[in-house]
């Protein structure tokens, strides 16, 4: 049991730990698309003058996006596809630069 | 005699079961037992009707071939019962696990501030080495409760003073004390697990003998042998394979041949009675295996109710007795009349010393003014009484007995028709269960051809409960969740993407210009001097974006690294605490 537990504490503290690109990708992507949805959606509901003005600046770059109910979804498409990229792209890196740097010190 | 046969020395626990197995498999064995009757250490001894089991014996295994075996044999009398088993200190019953507020009330309030105070006393500057069993508790729970509960029981089994006994050996012995156990508290706690081994256990209706009975008939239904009242004298060998075993059986001597040997006798007797000898440096290493017995002072006393306990461990230094067994709360029909209780006074001793010399009218008497003493119940009422020694008892670990083992190992590996099996065949401190699991591996390797390693059951497999999981599965796990991350590397993915995405949403906006969102941008520039929505801004953007995300992921890696670390040294002391509550279910 002793060597057991101090193969495991080896393999916590020498072992970097390695990220899930896609999964870190896809959770990322949710919580900025369903961030996105619920923002839009608030300023709906809240209404006003002028509705979301500054976060309908958002079309500039999501183009066909708005400040609507239909234009939350699509904020959640964009909101999606663009934190599922960021996401995916620091996974993937920080697993190549770890992988990299783990080979440089061996 | 068949000289095919597969001859067994030892009717206990993992003889028998080799033998079952065997016979299951068609082999003919024919199993030798010193004793008049079968079980080995689990034997049930009777007299007057009341039974005795030595040491008390739940059934519990994590093995399903064992378990199945256990439910095979003995059907409808293989019973779930309730357990209760508390601490005698002081005249006062402390529930077993310790339980704060029942320690609290047991013993006074001035006593448990003091503890209390040694506790915060040990956690503030505790030894800085943990070598003896002794520091390794104190630092867990202060001088004063370790003085309380933990040292008097551990010395009364062990014969050692706590300060002698390694601090390795406890750690040895609390299986489930892991890192990993620690860890997986975190995912899951499997609470109805815990409350199944601790507050209840399987026990067959008269006691582990009646199994190992039903197990010998099944063996001799199926055409193999079972020999009782036969010692072995010598066993025979031409080399480094084994032909014979010599036997005394009333008071003549027999030669048994056989193919194949297997053995669950103390292995260092085994050696001993090898012909010719093997090499001295092996015959020392036997001689130097020490074991620790137990006696077991049985009294019918003439009283229906005691005490709930199956059993209780009597801390008290005064006396001597280390556990009293109360047989009719393990089962009911272990005593023949309910208007009577049978208890084992259980003594730990080493077999030759003071106490295993005494006469079995001097042990009753002991054992009947202890009881009386201690308050569990009044001499008179004793109306008899007889004792039983079990002088292999317990594999003592000492400073040299690993060493001692691979030595012996070494040179039975070299017998070619021979396995060691058994708590006494592999001097390893295994319960029932792992016991068993040799002799079944023993019987597989004979029979089928199979290549299992005896020697390395009950070296991976656990007994802490929390182990729900598979091992590979579990490390994988933990190993994704608990390692470190690489604080440049997740600087730099964070610090790349940061900046490529202001890099890429400024140049988008240069191309496609439009008022709005490109004030509302500039106003990064309060942060990022210089910034600005062109060509050159988006490469000044990049560096800002770049730098600062840099920074962000390196402190959040470095704090994420150290909260996990910290977490995990706060889980596996709050593992150790809640083991160490049940240290006495190892001893």
């Amino acid at each position: 049991m002793i060597d057991e537990r101090k193969e495991l504490e080896k393999i916590i503290l020498t072992r970097l730990v390695r990220l899930n690109a896609k999964i870190h990708g896809l959770v990322t992507g949710i919580v900025l698309g369903l961030g996105l949805f619920i923002a839009t959606n608030w300023l709906v509901l809240k209404g006003g003058k002028s509705v979301g003005r500054h976060l309908s600046l958002l079309g500039q770059f999501f183009i066909g996006y708005r400040v609507s109910f239909l234009g939350s979804f699509i904020g959640f498409f964009y909101g999606f596809i663009c934190g599922f990229t960021v996401g995916y792209s620091i996974a993937w890196m920080y697993n190549w630069i770890a992988d990299l740097r783990n080979r440089k010190a061996q | 005699m068949d000289p095919q046969v597969t001859v067994i020395i030892g009717a206990g626990p993992a003889g028998l079961t080799a033998a079952y197995e065997l016979s299951k498999l068609k082999r003919p064995t024919l199993v030798l037992e010193e004793q008049n009757m079968v079980g080995g250490l689990a034997r049930t001894e009777s007299y007057k009707g009341f039974y005795f089991d030595l040491g008390g014996h739940r059934f519990f295994t994590k093995a399903p071939a064992v378990e199945s075996m256990w439910r095979e044999v003995l059907g409808a009398d293989f019973l779930r019962r309730p357990r209760l088993s508390r601490i005698y200190y002081n005249r006062r019953f402390f529930y077993y696990p310790l339980k704060p507020l029942n320690a609290l009330i047991g013993l006074g309030l001035g006593r448990s501030l003091l503890i209390g105070l040694s506790y915060l006393r040990w956690q503030l500057f505790p030894h800085r080495r943990e070598e003896t069993f002794e520091q390794w508790v104190t630092n867990r729970f202060g001088k004063r409760l370790f003085e309380t509960f933990f040292k008097a029981y551990t010395e009364k089994v062990w014969g050692l003073s706590c300060a002698e006994l390694r601090a390795e050996w406890a750690a040895q012995r609390i299986r489930g004390l892991s890192l990993k156990t620690a860890l997986i508290s975190m995912f899951a706690k499997p609470k109805q697990t815990i409350k199944t081994l601790i507050e209840e256990f399987h026990y067959p209706r008269l006691g582990p003998g009646m199994m190992w009975q039903a197990v010998k008939n099944h063996i001799e239904r199926d055409g193999s042998g079972v020999r009782l009242n036969c010692q072995v004298i010598a066993i025979r060998r031409n080399d480094n394979h084994i032909e014979s075993v010599v036997i005394s059986h009333d008071g003549r001597l027999e030669v048994i041949p056989g193919s194949a040997f297997v053995s669950s006798i103390p292995v260092n007797e085994f050696i001993l009675k090898l012909d010719p000898p093997p090499p001295a440096d092996v015959i020392q290493a036997a001689k130097s295996l020490r074991y620790r017995g137990l006696l077991v002072v049985c009294l019918i006393i003439n009283d229906a109710h005691l005490f709930p306990d199956n059993w209780i461990y009597i801390h008290d230094p005064e006396v001597r007795v280390g556990r009293i067994q109360n047989y009719k709360n393990w089962s009911p029909d272990m005593v023949p009349d309910s208007s009577k209780t049978s208890l084992g006074m259980e003594y730990f001793c080493t077999p030759g010393d003071g106490l295993w010399n005494l006469s079995d009218a001097d042990l009753i008497g002991l054992g009947k003014s202890e009881l009386e003493r201690i308050g569990l119940a009044l001499a008179v009422k004793v109306e008899d009484a007889q004792v039983i020694r079990v002088p292999h008892a317990y594999p003592i670990y000492d400073a040299g007995y690993s060493d001692h083992v691979a030595l012996i190992r070494r040179f039975l590996d070299g017998l070619e028709n021979f396995q060691t099996i058994g708590r006494n065949g592999l001097h390893r401190y295994n319960n029932q269960d792992h016991a068993m699991m040799t002799g079944l591996l023993a019987a597989r390797n004979l029979a089928l051809g199979e290549r299992n390693d005896l020697w390395s059951v009950n070296t991976e497999s656990e007994y802490h409960e929390e182990a729900l999981l598979e091992d590979t599965a579990v490390e994988e796990a933990l190993a994704r969740v608990f390692t470190k991350l690489d604080r440049i590397a997740f600087a730099l993915a964070l610090g790349t993407v940061a900046g490529a995405t202001l890099f890429l949403a400024t140049l988008f906006l240069v191309i496609r210009g439009g008022d709005g969102v490109v004030r509302i941008l500039q106003l990064l520039r309060q942060y990022f001097p210089g910034y600005r929505v062109t060509p050159v801004g988006s490469v000044i953007g990049f560096v800002y974006a770049f730098a600062s995300a840099f920074i962000g992921g390196w402190l959040f890696a470095f704090l994420r690294n150290a909260a996990m670390f910290f977490y995990m040294a706060w889980l596996e002391r709050k593992a150790q605490r809640g083991l160490m509550r049940r240290i006495f279910d190892f001893l």
